[in-house]
């Protein structure tokens, strides 16, 4: 069939099937005319359009119609090499099986020398035929056994016996904070109990450049007798790049370092608590743990993950775009808590806590509070809402009281003074909320620059972002981010430092062949960066670049003529001198009015009435 | 002047799909056990699994959510035909088994053969009119509502539910044999 043939079809076939079913066959026959087979494709068509309606046809998700697919070929293969009950593994007798995955399964063993109950995980054979596998097996083993901290599974013994690899742990008598959460709601001084434990091992971790990288409930143990917290799973730690100057000499710890360094910018863990960065495949640092400690305890407190899409790929969009929301919105909870939370989740990581040791101590300090509060309830009766959020009880003298109310209040101003900078932020970062009736047309657009440091031609520490204004080093390179509440047609050259001359030249930057699909249109709330898949990086010729951009509600057909230049074949440089005779002029007549700008820490926003927004994006750079 | 540094086109595609790849495969296995209590010691084989596959992976980058969207879309496409083509191979290589349907099911289900048919037949549409290939992509491995697929292909959302009922129609008439090109 040819294109023609088929655009067509579809033309009568879509407007005959928004008709009644009795007008139908009056409007084929009528568009048809003569043509006797195409009244017959599209009547066919029509027939089957009824019948994948009714049949639900591709209706539901391609993933879920065949999920069968999908599980059958990888799930089966461990059951075969099960140890039985009283079995003996070297020194370890099989007490009882705990779990299985496709891993290998776990068993509650007796380590016989040592009369001591541990768990033992045995890998599957199929795995530890598979040397990469084998390999991760081991780091975990190295990794977890190198931490000795009490909320850290301690790690006993690693080994093969009769060809069975195996690794044996502690074994803790207890539930994971996932199943936790499924059966009960947590009180707010459980949660900080075990947040603060999770970033005790996470200190401890850091501290010996191991990020764990996979922080989330399910990783997370409660030993069911004293509700200690335990951090299990240190399979995708990873060791990072050493701060100070240590001595590698021992040559067994430099090659367990090389071999734990994976490349930066490799997908890890679930996704629900994965950082921006690791969402991105950026590299990741200590402060990924910061961020899904974060994520989990708004899980503990809200009972809900901040970010869940439908797909993962919604996930990952929420994570990297939404604003995770307020703690507050469906429980009563301290505003420091909620500040903490919500810097922990900052999306950028320069932005979050820097370290769990600060973030430990914050909520150290929020915990004594409310403990102080929920002495102040028992013993005066002021009602306080702070203290009605009571902690753990503590048994107090109630001789302190005086001194307790005076902590309060002044804990009370704090809290209003942190409440009120948040207010005032979050009006800051959303310039378009109307708070008044909004002017006439007035039309605005958002930009942000993502700095990518490098260094010998390698990416170098996170990306981070900037409202545009900064001195760049030369190897800088950068992206700029684009988005605006009302679609318009976008249009950006580069000007460089020599300046005004005679002879305007100007370097095409958007729009291209290939950025956003060839097109200079930005929808509505669409995020555009530019370039796509690469950077922008500096010559060098030092001195202020700037970044004409234009923002027009129409398109502008001669800045059209930019995409021509924006190839391999001309580097970018615009050639035709009439059309930079052009820019220069259009670029000169639309300056004024300048529209209004507001700067926030990481984005810019432009605001005009009129219907071109021109603004230069000036860059200093060495 | 601002150049562009090119690091050499990586396939993104390549780089997601054991992500994509893994995540289906828990997805698949809430969906079949309905959500049934989970099991830590599984979650986390898949996540040892997903690290293993991707150790030697290197870094992805996408330009924005529709981008990004277009890709899991494809990935989702290309895993789930992956498998059905090795199941249609290991169903013609061993002993034909039979696979009844579940009587209880609300939609029809592509199931493996049919799923490989399906994938031809959007091959020759993405040939006629790429478009509408495209938004069944998007809806159907994709898991995308209509107003994400018009944000992806800068439509309007009436125009994705024509391309969806004329694209769906045809393939209805593609795999029941009852086509006549």
């Amino acid at each position: 069939m040819t294109p023609e043939r088929w655009q067509q079809i579809s033309r009568i076939f879509e407007s005959a099937i928004s008709l009644d079913p009795e007008a139908r066959a009056a409007y084929v026959a009528d568009q048809c005319g003569v043509d006797e087979s195409l009244r017959s494709e599209v009547e066919k068509l029509i027939d089957s359009h009824r019948k994948a309606s009714e049949e639900n046809f591709i209706g539901g998700l391609a993933a879920e119609n065949n999920a069968a697919l999908l599980i059958d070929e990888n799930e089966v293969q461990t059951e075969h090499r099960t140890l039985k009950k009283g079995q003996q593994l070297g020194s370890y007798v099989i007490v009882d099986l705990l779990g299985a995955g496709g891993m290998g399964e776990v068993y509650l063993a007796k380590d016989t020398r040592l009369d001591r109950t541990v768990a033992l995980k045995v890998l599957a054979p199929n795995i530890a035929a598979d040397k990469r596998r084998m390999q991760r097996f081991r780091q975990e083993a190295k990794v977890a056994s190198s931490l000795n901290q009490p909320n850290i599974l301690t790690i006993f013994d690693f080994g093969e016996i009769d060809g069975l690899t195996f690794l044996a742990t502690e074994y803790i008598d207890g539930e994971t904070l996932r199943d936790y959460l499924h059966t009960k709601r947590l009180k707010l001084g459980e949660v900080l109990d075990i947040a603060m434990q999770v970033l005790a091992a996470l200190d401890a971790a850091h501290e010996a450049h191991i990020v764990h990288r996979d922080i989330k409930p399910e990783n997370v143990m409660i030993r069911r007798r004293d509700r200690v917290v335990k951090v299990l799973d240190f399979g995708l730690a990873k060791v990072t790049e050493k701060k100070t100057a240590t001595r590698a000499s021992d040559e067994s710890e430099m090659e367990a370092a090389t071999a734990l360094k994976t490349t930066p910018g490799t997908f890890m863990g679930t996704i629900n608590y994965m950082s921006p960065q690791q969402a991105q495949a950026h590299a990741v640092d200590e402060r990924t743990d910061i961020w899904s400690t974060g994520v989990m305890i708004y899980e503990m407190v809200t009972g809900a993950m901040p970010f869940k899409g439908a797909t993962s790929s919604h996930t990952i969009v929420q994570i990297l775009e939404k604003d995770p929301g307020p703690l507050s919105k469906q429980v009563k909870v301290p505003a420091e808590l909620e500040r903490i939370v919500l810097k922990a989740m900052a999306k950028n990581p320069e932005d979050r806590y820097q370290t769990a040791k600060d973030m430990l101590i914050d909520l150290r300090n929020l915990k004594r509070q409310l403990d102080v509060s929920a002495e102040i309830e028992r013993t005066s009766s002021p009602s306080m809402p702070q203290a009605t959020v009571a902690a753990d009880e503590m048994p107090r003298n109630s001789q302190k009281t005086r001194v307790l109310v005076f902590a309060l209040i002044a804990m009370a101003l704090v809290t209003a003074a942190i409440f009120g900078v948040n207010i005032w932020r979050s009006s800051r970062a959303r310039p378009n909320v109307p708070t008044s009736p909004a002017p006439v047309a007035e039309r605005s657009l958002t930009y942000w620059v993502t700095v990518q440091k490098f260094r010998n031609g390698k990416p170098y520490q996170d990306p981070f972002t900037q409202p545009g204004e900064m001195l760049f080093e030369a190897d800088y390179q950068i992206r700029l981010n684009f988005r605006a509440p009302q679609s318009g047609h976008l249009y950006i050259v580069n000007e460089g430092p020599s300046g005004a001359s005679t002879t305007p030249e100007f370097n095409a930057v958007f729009p291209t062949p290939t950025a956003n699909g060839g097109s200079s249109l930005l929808s509505a709330e669409q995020i555009i960066q530019i370039p796509e898949q690469t950077w922008l990086k500096f010559d060098r010729q030092e001195g202020t670049e700037k970044l004409w951009l234009v923002f027009s509600n129409e398109p502008l057909p001669d800045l059209e003529r930019i995409g021509e230049f924006a190839g391999p074949r001309t580097q970018g440089q615009i050639t035709d001198p009439s059309l930079n005779k052009f820019i220069q002029d259009f670029l000169r007549t639309h300056s004024d009015p300048k529209p209004d700008y507001e700067k926030g820490d990481t984005l810019t926003t432009l605001k005009s009435t009129s219907n071109v927004i021109v603004y230069p994006i000036k860059l200093q750079h060495h | 002047m601002l150049v562009e540094w090119s690091d050499g086109n990586q396939s993104a595609l390549d780089e997601l799909y054991p992500l994509v790849y893994d995540e289906l495969h828990r997805l698949a296995r809430r969906y079949m056990s309905r959500e049934r209590k989970d099991h830590t010691l599984q979650t986390t084989a898949l996540i040892n699994e997903a690290y293993v596959r991707l150790v030697d992976q290197r870094n992805v980058r996408w330009s924005n959510r529709s981008h990004f969207f277009a890709i899991s879309a494809q990935i989702m496409r290309r895993i789930l035909i992956d498998h059905a083509r090795r199941h249609a191979y290991a169903k013609r290589g061993g002993g034909a088994q039979q696979v009844s349907l579940d009587e209880a099911a609300t939609v029809t289900p592509v199931q493996g053969s049919e799923l490989i048919r399906l994938d031809e037949a959007l091959k020759s549409l993405a040939e006629m009119d790429p478009r509408r290939s495209q938004v069944v992509e998007l809806r159907y491995f994709g898991g995308l509502n209509n107003e994400e697929i018009a944000g992806v292909l800068h439509v309007s959302q009436n125009t994705v539910t024509r391309d969806w009922n004329m694209a769906r129609a045809w393939l209805h008439q593609q795999l029941t044999g009852s086509a006549s090109n």
